[in-house]
């Protein structure tokens, strides 16, 4: 395996409302290596979401722990764990990805501002990038003048631009037709062959599971199968 | 710090007519407060210049005790070097010296008690509108010696006119034995004072010191200034000045206490209001605030997730109530402006009405001031800000599961 990334520590979550005690992962461990194309997969109630909730730093496991970069990101809080997953991680949300009031190239900034990168510095990787999800000459437009397509190409630049350790997407294809979304797909495959760059999708989307190196399945909050493809 | 201030502008820009809808009623709220100082303002100041103007003068010399006991032999020491003195006062603008003494007026038809006024006819015109209250006859001449003007109630009572007679008796200072003299009714006036209409006479001041036996004594020196600011401002170098020798110096918040109690009430009625006003706009702003966030949930999620810390979460929201605020003011201070003028110009008719003491006897104007327009919308910025704090606090501790529950 390639060099450790990633690391879920025989991670549990319990959610609680009430009386009512729902288990949506049970002692699960996982290791994603750098420079991997993963989808994690698995029908609803899985634990896919959780899973990927708390490799990020979005939530927080009951017991266990999740590494990324050899750092503990499930005992960091506040503005410590903010920083890390400005500075570490890239997502790549279904949809309402971008945010409305910025334009194409505000978006893909925002984090670089977040991180106090120069102007120059920022205009130059924003071109680059554009040019890279072949977006070039939108830099103005606002989210809700682009396709859906289009918004997603825009997500994945902003997840991509600051180079970030992984890139997590949550079921980046679901609101895209099917020839968006292999587009958009093999977009993400050429630049995680081309730069290295680590992705872990979560998905029921089938073809994202043929796109992936590697294919994770969950059942029940337990890794039910695990196969590599190369 | 320029990346947050531009996504908080344009949120609040984004949804239009919730902005307008919450700017309108915040700035309605604006406008009101400025249209009700304005008018406690206006409405004050008439009521002070009705008080002063009238007969009273912005503030009066006596010697002390005189205003409790109205005592005939209690005359202000060294009256002639005061008045002498005065002349050369900046902040004086007219003074008149009156004697002040309980009379008796008699007519074929009845008798009146009143309270009698020397006056020094030209003097007086600079202190006073009794000159301009004359509704018959005419104002009492400085040759005239034997003149009396009347109140219109007092005529009504003794059944006069202009050119009737009336005996006036009077006590003597010195002896207080009675002594009586004939007057022809020059005039009678109406200041729609009750109190003065029905009990107030004025004969020229040397026929009423020869009368009570005062030689060149007087009991009141009124007086006007050039800013009746000044005249209502106790702590002026100029009472305590004349306050000496067994006189005392006062203006007409200690003539008209009432008035003064007038004012405190309009000061606490205004901070009462301006508080429930200021409470109104929290409330909007808090409203418009969360519907906006709880609408935007996922998004605060998004910004959550891709690294935006907590405190730049919050301040977001605190920009856009700073945002929405300012729009709120902008409207606020143009329809204050605009309602201002319009009342500035046409005036609000309370005539008639008779408060603590005061009958109002012309249009109110509401007054415009530097406060109503720095003042109220800084305070209605401060207070939008201590609202947004629940908001932005509630945005700060957000975190990006809880607000993206609907994805990863």
């Amino acid at each position: 395996m390639s060099e450790e990334l990633i690391k879920a520590d025989e991670v549990s979550k319990i959610y609680r409302t009430g009386d009512i005690e729902v288990q949506a992962l049970h002692a699960l461990s996982l290791v994603i290596g750098k420079g991997e194309f993963t989808a994690i997969a698995g029908p609803s109630g899985s634990g896919k979401t959780t899973l990927l909730n708390i490799m990020s730093g979005l939530d927080i496991p009951t017991t266990g722990r999740a590494f990324l970069s050899g750092r503990q990101i499930s005992g960091m809080r506040g503005s410590e764990l903010s920083d890390f997953r400005r500075d570490h991680i890239g997502f790549i949300f279904q949809s309402y990805n971008l945010i409305p009031v910025l334009t194409v190239k505000e978006n893909i900034e925002y984090i670089m501002l977040l991180q106090g990168v120069s102007d120059k510095e920022r205009s130059s990787r924003v071109a680059a990038i554009l040019k890279d999800v072949e977006l070039e000459g939108m830099e103005s437009r606002i989210p809700n003048q682009l396709s859906g397509g289009q918004q997603q190409r825009v997500a994945v630049a902003r997840a991509m631009v600051t180079e970030p350790d992984i890139i997590l997407a949550d079921e980046p294809t679901a609101n895209l037709d099917s020839s968006t979304g292999a587009a958009l797909l093999d977009m993400m495959r050429e630049l995680n062959e081309r730069k290295n760059m680590t992705f872990l999708f979560s998905t029921h989307d089938t073809m994202i599971m043929e796109r992936a190196k590697r294919l994770v399945m969950l059942k029940d909050g337990q890794v039910a199968r695990d196969e590599t493809r190369e | 710090m320029k990346l947050i201030f531009k996504l908080a502008w344009r949120n609040v820009l984004r949804n239009r007519r919730r902005t307008l809808l919450s700017g309108f009623a915040v700035g309605i709220t604006l406008a009101s407060l400025i249209f009700i100082d304005g008018l406690y303002t206006g409405m004050l100041e008439s009521m002070i210049r009705t008080a002063t103007d009238s007969f009273l003068g912005q503030g009066q010399i006596h010697a002390e005790g005189f205003r409790d006991t109205f005592e005939i032999e209690s005359t202000i020491n060294s009256s002639e070097e005061i008045l002498r003195s005065l002349g050369s006062e900046d902040l004086i603008e007219g003074f008149s010296p009156r004697t002040v003494s309980p009379a008796m007026l008699s007519s074929a038809a009845g008798v009146n008690s009143v309270l009698l006024y020397g006056i020094d006819p030209e003097l007086e015109k600079d202190i006073s509108i009794i000159d301009e209250a004359v509704r018959k006859g005419e104002y009492i001449s400085s040759e005239g010696l034997n003149q009396i003007m009347i109140g219109s109630k007092i005529a009504e009572t003794l059944e006069v006119g202009p050119g009737d007679r009336l005996v006036l008796t009077i006590a003597q200072a010195a002896t207080g034995e009675l002594s009586q003299d004939l007057f022809r009714v020059k005039g009678i006036f109406k200041l729609d004072i009750r109190e003065v209409d029905s009990g107030m006479a004025f004969i020229h001041i040397k026929k009423s010191r020869d009368l009570i036996g005062l030689g060149q004594a007087t009991h009141e020196i009124a007086l006007r200034f050039n800013d009746i600011a000044v005249a209502g401002d106790r702590s002026v170098g100029l009472w305590k000045e004349y306050s000496q020798g067994g006189n005392e110096a006062v203006g007409w918040r200690d003539l008209i206490p009432q008035l003064d109690g007038v004012i405190d009430m309009t000061e606490l009625s205004t901070v009462i209001t301006s508080s429930l006003v200021f409470c109104i706009v929290a409330v909007i702003i808090m409203h418009a605030l969360f519907m906006s966030l709880y609408e935007r949930m996922f998004e605060f999620g998004i910004l959550r997730a891709v690294g935006t810390r907590p405190l730049n979460m919050a301040l977001i929201i605190l920009l856009e109530a700073a945002s929405l605020s300012f729009i709120s003011i902008l409207f606020g201070l143009a329809l204050g402006f605009l309602v201002m003028q319009i009342f500035t110009i046409y005036g609000i008719n309370y005539k008639g009405i008779e408060f603590a003491g005061v009958t109002i006897t012309e249009l109110i104007y509401p007054v415009m001031n530097l406060k109503q327009f720095t003042i109220f919308p800084a305070l209605i910025m401060i207070f939008s800000l201590v609202a947004a704090i629940y908001p932005a606090v509630f945005a700060a501790r957000l975190t990006p599961a809880q607000a993206m529950q609907r994805s990863i």
